[in-house]
């Protein structure tokens, strides 16, 4: 049967991830937790795992005044807490009197940074369209080594993690289409990550497989990630936090902090398959036969084995 | 894997649908035996008006089902406003078609199929004439004793003709009946004419068509005694004709038995008598038109009637249509459900598609495609002017919604105003489904591009025209509407579906790299 042709080579579809991975592993009630990144920073911060410092949280719109105690920072992130698919996320990096530089050389206005919240708390952005809330948090910058293979924005480290072990990651990087922004629907470009090493392999952009970055021409394979062992040992320990047995974690490696966990995606991606060439399933087969209780093990067990899955 | 349950479950669905189908199905084939005089015939009554600016009314006497005709597949379509509404006395059931200001000329369109069979009725010999009607008839069956303006039955020339053809001892119904009709046989001569005449006016000409012969018929058995009463209706020819058919029914021994001078038929009803109505009406009237007129075209029927207890025809009819709508919802969903999980066709909201394909089965598929595109286009235009004013969300969203309402207005005035009448019905359309596609068009198109908008501006297009095709279709409808067990049918596949987790088809080409590499 047509349809069937990927099956061959472990290919994951849509169906697939919702019906046999997303509905029996996520409980509807540990949702919110990932879905609104306020929450997700908090148990992240409660448990010591690193994120991005928050400057300030705006949940009414009378609050929106407060957006006036950013003066004293040259560079921010606002963000909407429930958004999706990297909606709405304004990257600040420059500051002239009350008129801020979008990271892509945009000057914005005072009112236009308000009408932008407002437009955060009514729930543009947002899941379904509800009522939401914004917050502004540290900048992060990338680490050099990423300098020549992306495009404005941040490069961040996608990694997917089934029943608690990490799976699958790859390196996702912005590009002039995608404004700077790390999602692969919006134009930027995903590197295969080889989980044993941290190095990169091959690379998706916009559907195609290619070598070299579209904005800088530069080769993207074999770039070492860098805290890739950090990175890995984190990505092996969250499951408890959470409670969710098929999430896509999202770092950036900051040039200061090192990695920095950004967000927690409760219906990772496909295109992680095309960045590594390499279809989920047969990784996924051996989580579950490794064993009933692959959630009890400790962060050490599920380090080894995620290196284990590399070969596969 | 818990699949098992699913396809278990699916099974019983699809099974007990397709169970409850056939088993209607073959009921059906036994009740109709065409050699034993059974016939089916599907019926419009087409009637075509003017009106002069007045409040209008078109009255119809609808069939209804007896123990000879079970009429089905009723259906009206039309411009006015239509109710129906049963006769006490008559049980006559009468279709009203009302208009508050009818300045235009139009048509009203009634159809329904029948399966009507011949039948030689049992006249109780015994059953004699009462001599005392008030106690022995119920209200409504002496009703049928009185004399009436055409019927005059107690005319005196009425009473001595009768005494000419009963004599004193005759008290046995059947007998007078019988002596009545043998009369009229003998000494009334057929003659078609324009307006029928009366019972007396026939008694003094001698000649009649069927209405005066029935009335005559109708006078002398009331004056005998017998309740008696007019029946009307059609005479079921494969063709178009205008002419209607009267003859008379006697109440001998509790039951009304039938007989028509003028075809020679006692106590007899071939197959093709249609009843449309009992008593001395018309069959359609109509008030304060400036021209009127009605055909009735009759073809062979092909499709048996499902068991009446089971049907959604039991329903009266203003709300059937109603009902039919309803039913196509489940078969709209289906193809959405397909498009998503077997083909991955991306849509702006999920059920949206469906909800404008329902809009388009009013207004049609290619005047509502070009009004959906003119009121988003317009308004993404004004949500980027709203943008660039810093409007806040729910204000601009409403003002979004107060303007696909005022296009929505200004369409209609200008549909009337060129005389285009279909475009007065994109008052149907959804307004707030409309409002949020605009706003969702606008959102992709600055976040991902106009591309991305319009790919998904495209599967939305597919999917709602493959609806309205699927749900447009007057088979379907049919089916559904006779068979509503289908859904069974329906929710199995969706069961099925729901636990199909192979790739979509659209995702073999998104990930046709892969396969370049390793397929």
């Amino acid at each position: 049967m047509l349809f069937l042709k990927g099956e061959s080579f472990g290919l994951l579809g849509m169906n697939r991830r919702n019906g046999d991975y997303l509905l029996p592993n996520n409980p509807r009630s540990q949702y919110p937790l990932v879905d609104d990144k306020l929450q997700t920073k908090r148990k992240l911060e409660e448990f010591g795992f690193p994120t991005a410092v928050t400057y300030l949280e705006i949940t009414h719109p009378f609050e929106i005044s407060r957006l006036k105690l950013l003066r004293r920072y040259r560079e921010f992130v606002i963000k909407p807490a429930r958004g999706s698919a990297g909606r709405g996320i304004l990257v600040i990096g420059d500051r002239e009197g009350r008129r801020v530089q979008k990271t892509n050389g945009q000057w914005l206005r005072h009112d236009e940074l308000e009408y932008h919240v407002t437009n955060i708390l009514a729930g543009l952005y947002s899941l379904g369209g509800t009522d939401d809330a914004c917050f502004v948090e540290y900048r992060v910058h990338s680490h050099p080594v990423f300098k020549n293979i992306s495009y404005e924005g941040v490069p961040d480290v996608r990694v997917v993690i089934y029943r608690g072990i990490p799976v699958m990651a790859m390196l996702r990087l912005p590009t002039k289409q995608s404004d700077g922004k790390a999602n692969l629907h919006q134009g930027a470009m995903g590197t295969g990550i080889r989980l044993d090493t941290g190095t990169t392999v091959n690379a998706v952009h916009r559907n195609s497989i290619v070598t070299k970055h579209p904005d800088t021409g530069v080769s993207v394979a074999g770039v070492q990630v860098p805290f890739w062992e950090q990175i890995l040992e984190t990505a092996s320990a969250v499951y408890p936090i959470f409670g969710m047995g098929y999430i896509g974690v999202d770092f950036v490696i900051d040039v200061l902090l090192g990695p920095v966990i950004l967000e927690v995606n409760a219906r990772p991606g496909l295109n992680i398959q095309l960045a590594n060439q390499k279809g989920l399933r047969h990784r996924l087969d051996a989580v579950d036969f490794a064993g009933e209780k692959v959630e009890e093990w400790l962060p050490a067990e599920r380090f080894a084995f995620a290196k284990e899955l590399a070969r596969l | 894997m818990k699949n098992w349950r699913v396809y278990l479950l699916a099974f019983i669905f699809i099974l007990t649908g397709l169970v409850i189908f056939f088993f209607k199905m073959s009921k059906w084939d036994k009740d109709f035996r065409p050699g034993q005089g059974g016939a089916l015939w599907d019926v419009v009554i087409q009637m075509n008006y003017k009106g002069r600016g007045e409040a209008s009314r078109i009255r119809l006497t609808l069939p209804s089902t007896n123990e000879r005709q079970i009429i089905y597949h009723e259906d009206f379509d039309n411009d006015l406003d239509f109710s129906t509404h049963n006769h006490q006395r008559t049980n006559n059931r009468i279709g009203y078609w009302n208009s508050d200001l009818l300045d235009k000329s139009g048509s009203v369109r009634y159809s329904f199929s029948v399966q009507v069979r011949s039948q030689q009725f049992e006249i109780p010999q015994e059953a004699r004439i009462s001599t005392h009607p008030e106690n022995d008839y119920p209200d409504d069956i002496q009703f049928w004793l009185r004399s009436t303006k055409h019927i005059q039955s107690d005319n005196p020339s009425i009473y001595k003709h009768l005494k000419k053809i009963i004599r004193k001892k005759d008290k046995k119904a059947a007998v007078v009946t019988e002596k009545i009709f043998k009369y009229i046989r003998g000494e009334i001569k057929y003659q078609s004419e324009k307006g029928s005449k009366d019972a007396t006016q026939t008694l003094d000409a001698l000649t009649a068509d069927c209405g005066g012969q029935a009335r005559l018929f109708v006078a002398f058995s009331r004056a005998a005694g017998i309740p008696s009463r007019l029946v009307g209706g059609i005479l079921l020819d494969e063709g178009v004709k205008t002419v209607t058919h009267v003859w008379a029914e006697n109440y001998i021994g509790g039951t009304w038995i039938p007989f028509d001078v003028v075809n020679n038929h006692f106590a007899f009803l071939p197959a093709n008598y249609l009843e449309m109505y009992r008593g001395d009406y018309a069959l359609i009237r109509h008030m304060r038109l400036e021209s009127f007129e009605y055909f009735f075209v009759i073809e062979h029927g092909k499709i048996p009637p499902a068991d009446p207890f089971f049907t959604l025809y039991s329903l009266p009819l203003p709300f059937q249509n109603s009902v039919k709508v309803l039913l196509l919802i489940p078969i709209g969903v289906l193809v959405v459900t397909i498009f998503r999980v077997l083909i991955g066709v991306p849509t702006f909201g999920t059920f949206a598609p469906i909800i404008l394909a329902l809009a388009f089965r009013e207004i049609s598929l290619g005047t509502g495609l070009a009004c959906l595109s003119l009121m988003i286009g317009i308004g993404c235009v004004l949500r980027i002017f709203l943008d660039w004013l810093k409007v806040l969300v729910v204000p601009r969203i409403s003002l979004i919604i107060t303007t696909v309402v005022i296009m929505t207005v200004g369409i209609m005035v200008f549909g009337n105003l060129i005389g285009q009448g279909q475009l007065l019905y994109i008052s149907l359309f959804p307004m707030i489904i409309i409002t949020w596609t605009i706003e969702r068009f606008s959102v992709v198109q600055t976040e991902d591009g106009t591309v991305a908008a319009l790919k998904i501006a495209a599967g939305t297009t597919l999917v709602a025209m493959t609806a309205y095709f699927l749900m447009d279709h007057p088979a379907l409808r049919f089916y559904l509407f006779t068979y509503p067990e289908l859904l069974l049918g329906v929710m199995g596949l969706l069961l099925l579906l729901g636990r199909y987790t192979g790739l979509r088809l659209s995702e073999l080409w998104r990930f046709r790299e892969l396969r370049k590499i390793k397929g």
